[in-house]
């Protein structure tokens, strides 16, 4: 099923818009991509101020209560600035997992905080190329933690992760607080550093065991419901790259005419066009199926065509650039940059196909 | 979706399904094209029996003054089925209506009534061998003769669909060569059995028959068939074509469903595995997949927009160039997956059945009702705002464009 957006959608989209066109510089992002682990803290005040980061929490747990389809728009509207932070979809998987899985006293500890972006939220899954280990490597023994955990996402701001871990009877997924004794945060060079990645590494920490029965299934589970909300930044991301490109074919000029007059050209838009108004199909529907057996695939379909949608949109803007795209100074290789990290983090391509076809298949991989 | 819409196409799909005995594409399978042709005039007239042909028309023009959500859900549980109603597409879906709003009258409204029925067929005269994607590049010519009033038309079109069949037909052609090549033209009906028409089958690749040529020998064409103005053909032929801009849509590109290729690659085995455990075909059916949920979402977002009385979004242009190519391209994998099998051709099946009938149709549905490159640049003119083509024929008197 999918939907049209209503007035109230469309009003938080529009806003989400306005505000971070008005307060996001190319200047500061690129600043941030000559640090690591450093994000733009204008960008996650923004976050905070607005109620961003309550979207997907219950309003009985400190949250606004709205669902995926708001989450949604918002993320869209920062995928098109490219903005400084990951915290707003890392955190939302971290609260997501608790919602779903934490006990009263979790909940409480954790939601308020993370609703009001006072904690910073991660997910920390995968180890290398596996994004859901059937062993995890980091264990959990007796409520402590010791291992490492790779390429966390927000990693190095993080207060809070939730871990796929080896417990004593398989794997199990755990809540850890990062500010404690027994956590260190490395942060780690990247193309892209207002990520926030570092290795998370673990000795002896306190978890939490969180009530996920079936543990690889509920950070599936997770994983899914981050990955329409990363599907809604990746279009807000492309949508703008495309747009982008076909405001420079009409006014650069050559051979005579706007370059937009060229078919190599105008064509190469209007794919791009297709591309992206299939990915924002895909991440509405997804996002307008939570809750119904029908969620899981149209995820995957959202993450896979969203991640084609964005890699394709700003190697073409770039290329339609000319010379000019690929300098330092024009800002397209933000997106460039942007448009890889947002394909790896939470699961490339291969991962989400094969998440895809076991489903439409009906057998295990 | 309206919970009335939603009663109404249950209502259809209980009648739909208790015909598929009689007119389904079991019923339709080793029927020779007259065979086929006869059964499908049957169709048309258990549909107008039934209350379910021109379900959109007004109540006037012999429709049941419903509206197009009513249509579109109809048509959706019709397409199921493999009827036989390829006859009458276009017959009612453009020329029938375009005559009706240009020259409503008895004689007309007798017309409407016998084409939805199918005892009568109308073409489209549209296409010609110089004016494809270029419509108003036609040149076949009417000139009119003063002494009678007549239009004296002679001239070829071409890719006349069902033509063969048809008693009446809807024609553009050139009635001022000295004028730009978008206004010297004029648009008609005319009767398909006058002297001087000569219909002849064009054998297309695939070995079938639907579409000709059509030759105009002095063809007479009184003036009271004339619709619209002197020099208005091609607006009227753009409100034709307009006219069914939205019609049921099939992911799948009109070609098998995504589920026969998973079934398929199931039962398939490479190096002594299931194909479907071979990576290269997992990435085929999830990017298949994606791309068909996305359309399919586009499409509902349509009927969304539709039933709340607002415009649909442009992103409706995306369906045709994105599905029918997916669907030869996949098509092309699935005859590779069944190796040395994939070199049988039963001329039996359907494009929705066999990938390899698929397969081999798939350029004409890449081309027939705008190619992809005119769909491309639909998309970037129209939706993007990008310039038009350079185009030297702009402005200049249509005889004296080089040719």
């Amino acid at each position: 099923m999918t939907i049209l957006y209503d007035e109230q959608q469309q009003a938080i989209a529009d806003e989400a818009g306005r505000i971070l066109a008005a307060r996001t510089s190319g200047e500061r992002l690129k600043q941030l991509l000559e640090t690591t682990g450093a994000h733009d803290e204008a960008f996650w005040e923004t976050c905070k101020e607005q109620g961003w980061t309550g979207i997907g929490i219950p309003e009985e747990d400190g949250g606004i209560g709205l669902g995926l389809i708001e989450l949604g728009l918002v993320a869209e509207a920062i995928g098109a600035v490219a903005a400084g932070a990951p915290f707003l979809g890392t955190g939302f998987g971290a609260a997501q997992a608790i919602l779903a899985h934490g006990d009263a006293e979790t909940r409480a500890a954790w939601l308020p905080k993370l609703a009001s972006g006072e904690a910073i939220g991660a997910i920390a899954f995968a180890e290398g190329a596996d994004m859901i280990p059937a062993a995890p490597a980091l264990r959990l023994t007796n409520g402590r933690l010791s291992g490492v955990k790779p390429a966390v996402a927000g990693g190095a701001s993080a207060d809070v992760a939730i871990v796929l871990a080896s417990g004593e009877h398989g794997p199990v997924l755990a809540l850890v607080a990062l500010k404690q004794d027994g956590v260190s945060a490395q942060a780690f060079e990247t193309f892209d550093n207002s990520r926030c990645t570092a290795d998370l590494t673990f000795d002896g920490a306190d978890a939490v065991t969180l009530g996920a029965a079936d543990a690889a299934q509920a950070a599936l589970d997770i994983l899914s419901l981050q990955a329409v909300v990363t599907a809604h930044e990746q279009v807000g991301g492309a949508s703008k790259m495309m747009n982008t490109a076909r405001d420079y074919a009409l006014t650069r000029q050559a051979f005579g005419q706007v370059i937009g007059g060229f078919q190599s050209v105008k064509h190469r838009i209007a794919e791009d066009y297709v591309l992206v108004e299939l990915a924002r199909a895909n991440a509405l529907q997804a996002a307008a199926s939570q809750g119904t057996e029908a969620f899981a695939r149209n995820a995957a379909a959202a993450r896979l065509s969203a991640t084609e949608a964005y890699d394709t949109v700003s190697r073409d803007s770039t290329q339609v650039h000319g010379g000019i795209g690929v300098t330092w100074e024009s800002d397209l290789h933000l997106h460039q940059r942007r448009a890889r990290s947002l394909a790896i983090e939470q699961g490339p391509t291969p991962f989400w196909e094969d998440i895809l076809v076991d489903l439409l298949a009906g057998e295990p991989a | 979706m309206s919970p009335e819409i939603e009663a109404y196409r249950d209502t259809a799909r209980t009648w739909v399904e208790s015909q598929i005995a009689e007119f389904g594409r079991d019923a339709r399978k080793g029927l020779s094209e007259a065979d086929d042709l006869a059964l499908g005039r049957r169709w048309q007239a258990a549909k107008q029996a039934a209350g379910y042909s021109a379900i959109s028309w007004p109540k006037d023009h012999g429709g049941q003054g419903l509206t197009l959500l009513h249509r579109l859900a109809f048509e959706q549980e019709e397409i199921k089925h493999g009827f036989p109603n390829d006859y009458f597409g276009v017959s009612l879906g453009m020329p029938v209506p375009i005559v009706l709003r240009h020259q409503p009258g008895d004689w007309t409204r007798a017309r409407a009534e016998a084409a939805l029925r199918g005892d009568e067929i109308w073409c489209q005269l549209f296409s010609e061998p110089s004016g494809g994607s270029d419509l108003a590049g036609l040149r076949t010519s009417a000139k009119l003769d003063e002494a009678s009033g007549d239009w004296i038309v002679n001239g070829q079109k071409l890719w006349t669909t069902w033509a063969q069949y048809s008693d009446y037909g809807v024609i553009v052609v050139r009635t001022d060569p000295s004028a730009q090549k978008h206004k010297g033209l004029t648009y008609f009906w005319v009767d398909m059995k006058a002297p001087g028409v000569t219909v002849r089958p064009v054998r297309l690749a695939e070995g079938r028959s639907e579409v000709n040529e059509v030759f105009f020998d002095d063809v007479r064409i009184p003036d009271s068939q004339r619709l619209g103005a002197v020099g208005g053909g091609f607006g009227v032929a753009m409100e034709t074509l307009t006219i069914e801009r939205y019609q049921a849509t099939d992911p799948a590109g009109f070609g098998p469903p995504l589920q026969l290729f998973i079934d398929e690659t199931k039962a398939t085995q490479i190096k002594g595995k299931p194909a479907i455990e071979d990576g290269r075909v997992r990435e085929r059916i999830a990017r298949t997949y994606a791309m068909q949920s996305a359309m399919a979402a586009i499409y509902q977002r349509t009927l969304l927009s539709l039933a709340a009385g607002l415009q649909p979004g442009p992103e409706g242009a995306v369906h045709k160039l994105v599905s029918v190519r997916a669907r030869q391209k996949l098509s092309e994998y699935a005859m590779d997956l069944q190796g040395v099998n994939g070199l049988r051709y039963d001329e039996e099946l359907s494009r929705k059945e066999s990938w390899a009938k698929s397969w081999m149709t798939a350029p004409t549905g890449r081309i027939a009702g705008g190619a992809d490159e005119m769909l491309l640049n639909t998309i970037a003119e129209k939706i993007l705002g990008l310039p038009q083509d350079h185009r030297p024929d702009k402005g200049v008197p249509f005889n004296q464009i080089p040719r």
